[in-house]
């Protein structure tokens, strides 16, 4: 027993020692370490170098790089800033993109980065699937030519299905270098990808199948070090953080201040609440933050609060294949009952700003896209009485100061929400108190985990759930989360479809013809399609009538429009980009790649 | 790491009463319950601490309204005279959701216990009465039992089972941890068997059902007894913890769910704020095991004499 | 129990009783991977659908979402129950556990190597740790138990054992972590060090333990304290304690006596928590976000790696599977009386 306390003892002695030589780190330098979050992925030490794996140690913007980055815009979606492609000219008719690459970008190990490092990474990317490099040639948008016209320029043509999303989806193109990559790529891949695309018959599937089979090869593939061409390279990943070090062949390296980017993991939010308080992070990426705990942050020395747009929305959405919510005068009153500025002072009080109306559209874009149309929407103000009067419109009886079916049997609403989400739990909480204050029964049941939830909501198992919305800046995205595949539109080969209520995952149930008033007997999913390759003006009128519907119709009622609100610490570095930049949704990589991030001067 | 209670020194069932003295033994043992009570104050602590968190959960739910009045001007209010534990996320009274959730809570931890007795002590009982191939068989299962890893399987299951009521997550709880009971009690039949009463009473003729309900388990009661109350703490933490991870679904108001909330929604560990709010299941999930914890000591005094120096 | 064997145990025997042993091991191994086979097809939800939803919940761009997620489809288990239980039974008779769908394209054997040796590292050494506390303070406990100092240490014991070992691990990040950080919570070592064995590396190593082993070691030394303190209770009636008072023996060969005989039965009980470490502690695991088997385990299951879940969950009963059959050998060695017969 003696001498294992003795053991014990001196353990403890060596842990003391070893402890108190902390600072001893091989990066003590001019530059210093840059501390962030990515909030986009876990970090994960077995997974490869390799941006075509989800999990993959390739971050954006610092080691990870596409040809260009998109900007915050409310509304128009091709807007970018350059990167490996310095410059792109479209043609008119946005058949055809000329892309120009740096003249100076090179890899981290010298290699110039060249027209054929961009060809091979679409090569990769058709393994992949995907929008612009969809194999089938009536997908819309999809990439039917690739030319190399030199060492620096490409040149690509879009199929006969025009998207107005094929310059963004092309530019939001990772690459990778072909010297390392090309090799994933079989001889007569080229031959292969032309006679999927154009061919026919049984050689085209052949030739689209061995395509798609080659995607588990690239997404597994495991260089044995990082070749970046982005301001940084990956020097070592564990289980807790990723470490990258300074490229010195990238183009702009005078613009980049630090010498190292530590990149930490998290689990849960309020991992980087700590660190925050704690100031570690020079810059932490959105996450929902209690008012209590915002004022603990901006407490810590340096720390600064920089917010913007972010076009994402929270709506609670209706399965209308349920009773009673197949009736409209329903779901209007009880958009007229919900105090969304209460349900937002509890669920997101820093990271959200109560919805003005619902019109599927978060509110800054809304105000782009509707103008003056904007104001003449349906705001849902709180009103009982205005609640009441629909309900009775629907049939709705209320008994003992209690709301019920026309048919007298009990009305329950029950709101669920995944567990995992704490500000949709909170939120859906204050909603059930708000309802059960006006005398409808309601309660919240949660689901596991988001998976189970999406399951089940998709299995049609919930008359109410929480949904996200508003998905910008592409008009198409924002309303393909109301009248999409959701909703019984699907798209497939370019041509779109609608299936019955319960059926391949459509839970809203919605009816596929409505009466929208002035607008006629409209087809919303039909014309949410036509977003895609509608031009600008008509994109303009037919998110009109979209919105319109939406607000008339409320097949879900929006409940906050998300703000950015990211946090960045002045201690170390300086210029961040203000409030409501253009790159607020970009990492901190790209932030120094476009000039910004300077080290403090002490 | 789960401890049985250790059934070395269960008080001897050998000593099979004649009728006329059961009432004075019982007499003395009340008597007996009463001196160690009396012996340490802390004890009776924990039986006044029980009955109230019993009278809680039976009456708990009575003492507010269906729905718990709000406070929209109150969120996470500081305590209070009005709010001794302050306000939660939506201005509740923390104090009253505890006393709300003190039900759910406790009916689990009920339900788990009873089960997990019920079916160790069946099994253990009968494995070790019957032995052979019967044991074989129990044991096999019982080995099976214990070494499927329970709170892994509770994760996996909360995916595949929606557990709806408290009675629910007890069953699945209980069916979870028997092992340990079982192999305890049979362990204890077959000591029993071979201090050869067993034997002595089929020699007399003694039907099974009377050896085992009047020889046994009387014996065995105690020790059971205390297993029983150590698996309502077991429970209430595998339950609170399994909500605190968020991934049970949850319909009504209870601790577990109140942690949660306060450490993941009110940030809790990171700012006072809401810390009343976390603090307040806390210290009922603290007091509750106090309670549990005080009167197994009694009872380890009253029925392990060996445990008394005097 | 009637043909108890005293002395030496025959080489024979135990090497029967060895073999019984590993047999009815594996057919237990199988039955829980069987089982949670069918558990794990039956988990509802798409992980493809999940995971799309999940980044664009994190804000990533629809399109971008896709890119990321529509390779996925291709991982996904194809062909009818029973086949796919055949072609996991077969791939596990070769080791092999299949490919992660979560972090696709990579071994799930590798995945659960690299975690494996987070969570034993820190759950050994906690184990380990209040192991000795626990048996060390049991010991006083139990002579001093009329006391004040045996009751206080009792009464520490029960409650610290009766304590959730989350509750444990909350209090002690709000404390160390939050309100007075000098702690890192969050990874297993800092990144900045080149690992190997340098001051720096094995420094950041050691103090990023610090709070998950106090944390394990707090949870788990008031079962050891109590079953130490029950079993001297239970050796101090022993008539060689009390022939040894008598002949007035020295007060250290006593407690010797006193230690060795109380301290056997928890060998066996040491052995079984030892085969419960491959489960980590989800709880700590998930509270100080250090990446061991626990936490593999919650994440498998939030994405719905199949794979992955039955993977990590066979481990997990692997080693508790063996640490019983270690348990019960020892158990053997230990106590005489059940060396041989008896089905223990």
């Amino acid at each position: 027993m003696k001498r294992l306390a003795a053991i014990a003892a001196l353990a403890a002695i060596a842990t003391a020692t070893a402890c108190g030589s902390t600072g001893t780190t091989d990066t003590a330098t001019a530059g210093g370490v840059y501390t962030t979050i990515d909030g986009s992925k876990q970090i994960n030490a077995s997974a490869p170098i390799n941006p075509f794996n989800p999990v993959g140690s390739v971050f954006s913007g610092y080691n990870g790089m596409a040809l260009a980055w998109p900007k915050n815009d409310p509304i128009d979606p091709n807007q970018y800033y350059p990167a490996i492609a310095s410059s792109w000219t479209v043609s008119p008719d946005q058949r055809e993109v000329v892309i120009h690459l740096q003249p100076n970008a090179r890899w981290s190990d010298g290699e110039p980065v060249t027209s054929e490092d961009v060809r091979v990474s679409i090569g990769l990317a058709y393994t992949q699937g995907g929008t612009a490099y969809a194999l089938d040639p009536k997908a819309a948008g999809a990439a039917a030519d690739i030319q190399v016209v030199d060492g620096k320029t490409i040149r690509i043509t879009q199929g006969a299905n025009r998207s107005s999303m094929f310059l963004s989806n092309l530019l939001s193109t990772v690459v990778v270098p072909a010297h390392v990559f090309g090799r994933l790529l079989p001889g007569d891949f080229w031959s292969t990808l032309k006679l999927a695309q154009t061919g026919s018959g049984q050689a085209a599937e052949r030739a689209k199948s061995r395509i798609t089979g080659l995607a588990e090869k690239v997404i597994g593939f495991a260089p044995p070090h990082d070749v970046s061409a982005g301001p940084f390279v990956l020097e070592r990943v564990n289980p807790g953080a990723a470490l990258l070090r300074r490229n010195p062949y990238f183009y702009n390296s005078r613009a980049i201040a630090p010498d190292k980017v530590k990149v930490l993991n998290y689990t849960g939010n309020e991992q980087i609440w700590n660190y925050l308080i704690s100031g570690r992070l020079d810059n932490a990426p959105f996450t929902s933050v209690p008012t209590a705990v915002m004022e603990r942050i901006q407490e810590a020395r340096g720390s600064r609060v920089v917010r913007g747009y972010s076009p994402v929305s929270t709506a609670m959405a209706f399965n209308q294949a349920h009773k009673p919510y197949d009736n409209a005068h329903v779901r209007r009153a009880l958009a007229y009952l919900i105090d969304r500025a209460q349900v937002t002072r509890i669920a997101s009080p820093e990271g959200g700003t109560p919805a003005a109306t619902t019109s599927g559209i978060h509110a800054k874009a809304a105000r782009a896209w509707l103008g003056d149309g904007f104001d003449r929407l349906d705001p849902y103000r709180v009103d009982p009485a205005k609640a009441a009067a629909e309900l009775r419109a629907a049939g709705m009886v209320l008994r003992g100061g209690k709301w019920a079916m026309p048919d007298g049997k009990p009305w329950k609403v029950q709101i669920h929400v995944p567990a995992s989400f704490s500000d949709w739990v909170s939120a859906a909480k204050s909603i059930s108190s708000q309802l059960v204050d006006h005398g409808i029964d309601a309660t919240v049941v949660t689901a596991a985990d988001y998976t189970l939830y999406l399951g089940e909501l998709a299995d049609g198992k919930y008359d109410v759930g929480f949904w996200l919305i508003g998905l910008g800046p592409s008009p198409y995205n924002i309303f393909q989360r109301l009248f999409g595949q959701a909703n019984g539109w699907q798209m497939f080969g370019g041509r779109l479809r609608h299936v019955a209520p319960g059926t391949e995952g459509n839970w809203m149930g919605g009816p596929q013809v409505v009466d929208a008033g002035a607008d006629g007997r409209v087809d919303p999913g039909e014309l949410t399609a036509r977003l895609n390759f509608a031009s600008p003006q008509e994109q303009k009128q037919i998110v009109g009538v979209l919105a319109r519907i939406a607000n008339q119709q409320v097949p879900v009622i929006q409940l906050w429009d998300y703000v950015n609100t990211q946090f960045v610490n002045t201690s170390r570095y300086t210029a961040f980009p203000p409030d409501d930049d253009e790159s607020l949704r970009l990492s901190s990589g790209v932030w120094m790649q476009l000039g910004m991030i300077k080290k403090r001067q002490a | 790491m789960t401890v049985i209670i250790n059934p070395e020194g269960v008080a001897d069932p050998q000593a099979s009463p004649a009728r006329t003295t059961r009432a004075t033994l019982r007499r003395n043992f009340w008597r007996g319950v009463w001196r160690v009570l009396r012996r340490k104050p802390s004890r009776m602590a924990g039986v006044v601490i029980i009955v109230l968190f019993a009278l809680m959960g039976i009456a708990g739910p009575l003492l507010y309204p269906d729905n718990l009045p709000r406070d929209d001007n109150a969120l996470y209010a500081p305590p209070s005279l009005a709010h001794p534990f302050g306000t939660d996320f939506e201005g509740t009274d923390v104090l009253a959701l505890v006393v709300t959730g003190a039900r759910y809570v406790l009916l689990t931890g009920l339900a788990t216990a009873a089960i997990t007795v019920a079916v160790g002590t069946a099994i253990g009982l009968f494995a070790g009465f019957r032995r052979g191939r019967w044991d074989t068989v129990l044991m096999r299962l019982t080995d099976m039992n214990l070494a499927i890893p329970g709170l892994p399987l509770l994760l996996v299951l909360s995916t595949v089972w929606k557990f709806e009521g408290p009675l629910e997550m007890g069953l699945v709880l209980g069916l979870l941890g028997w092992g340990g009971i079982a192999r305890a009690v049979r362990s204890q039949t077959l000591s029993l068997r071979e201090r050869g009463f067993i034997e002595a009473a089929r020699g007399l003729g003694l039907p099974t059902r009377h050896i085992i309900g009047r020889e046994l388990l009387p014996g065995m009661a105690p020790y059971i007894a205390m297993n029983m109350l150590i698996a309502v703490t077991g429970a209430v933490y595998a339950q609170v913890g399994l909500f605190f991870l968020g991934v049970l679904p949850f319909e009504s108001n209870n601790w577990g769910v109140m942690l949660n909330l306060a450490v993941f929604n009110g940030g809790a560990l990171t700012t006072p704020a809401a810390l009343p709010y976390l603090l307040a299941p806390l210290l009922a999930i603290l007091l509750l095991t106090l309670g549990i914890v005080l009167i197994v000591d009694a009872m380890d005094e009253i029925f392990n004499p060996r445990l008394r120096e005097e | 129990m009637t043909n108890a064997v005293r002395g030496r145990p025959r080489w024979g025997a135990v090497a029967r009783k060895t073999g019984g042993h590993l047999v009815r091991g594996l057919v237990m191994v199988w039955v829980v991977a069987t089982i949670s086979f069918v558990i794990i097809r039956e988990i509802p939800g798409n992980p493809v659908l999940g995971q799309y939803e999940s980044l664009i919940q994190k804000g990533m761009s629809p399109e971008q979402a896709e890119r990321a997620t529509a390779v996925l489809y291709g991982f996904l288990p194809t062909g009818s129950l029973w086949q796919q239980y055949l072609g996991y039974m077969g791939s596990l008779l070769h080791l092999d556990l299949g490919r992660s769908l979560s972090t696709p394209g990579v071994e799930v054997t590798t995945l659960i190597g690299s975690a494996a040796r987070w969570t034993v590292l820190p759950v050994l050494a906690g184990t380990l740790l209040s192991f000795l506390l626990g048996v060390t303070m049991g010991v006083y406990a139990a002579i001093k138990r009329s006391g004040k100092l045996g009751d206080m240490l009792a009464l520490s014991g029960s409650l610290l054992h009766g304590v959730p070992v989350y509750v444990i691990g909350l209090l002690l990040t709000a404390i160390f972590a939050t309100l007075w950080p000098i702690l890192p919570s969050g990874g297993p070592v800092d990144v900045e060090f080149v690992p190997g064995l340098n001051p720096g590396y094995l420094g950041s190593l050691l103090q990023h333990a610090v709070l998950p082993v106090v944390t394990y070691t707090l949870a788990s030394y008031g079962g050891w304290i109590l079953a130490m303190k029950s079993n001297v209770v239970a050796v101090l009636g022993d008539d060689f304690i009390l022939a040894a008072e008598l002949r007035g023996l020295k007060r250290g060969i006593v407690f010797r006596y006193l230690a060795r005989n109380a301290i056997l039965p928890l060998f066996t009980i040491l052995a079984l928590s030892i085969g419960m470490l491959f489960g980590g502690s989800i709880f700590i695991e998930e509270i100080f976000n250090y990446p061991g088997l626990g936490l593999l385990l919650v994440n498998s299951i939030t994405s719905r790696d199949y794979a992955l879940m039955g993977g990590t969950f066979l481990v997990i009963t692997i080693g508790i599977v063996v640490a019983n059959i270690v348990a019960d050998l020892l158990y053997t060695a230990i106590d005489p009386r059940v060396r041989s017969g008896g089905a223990a």
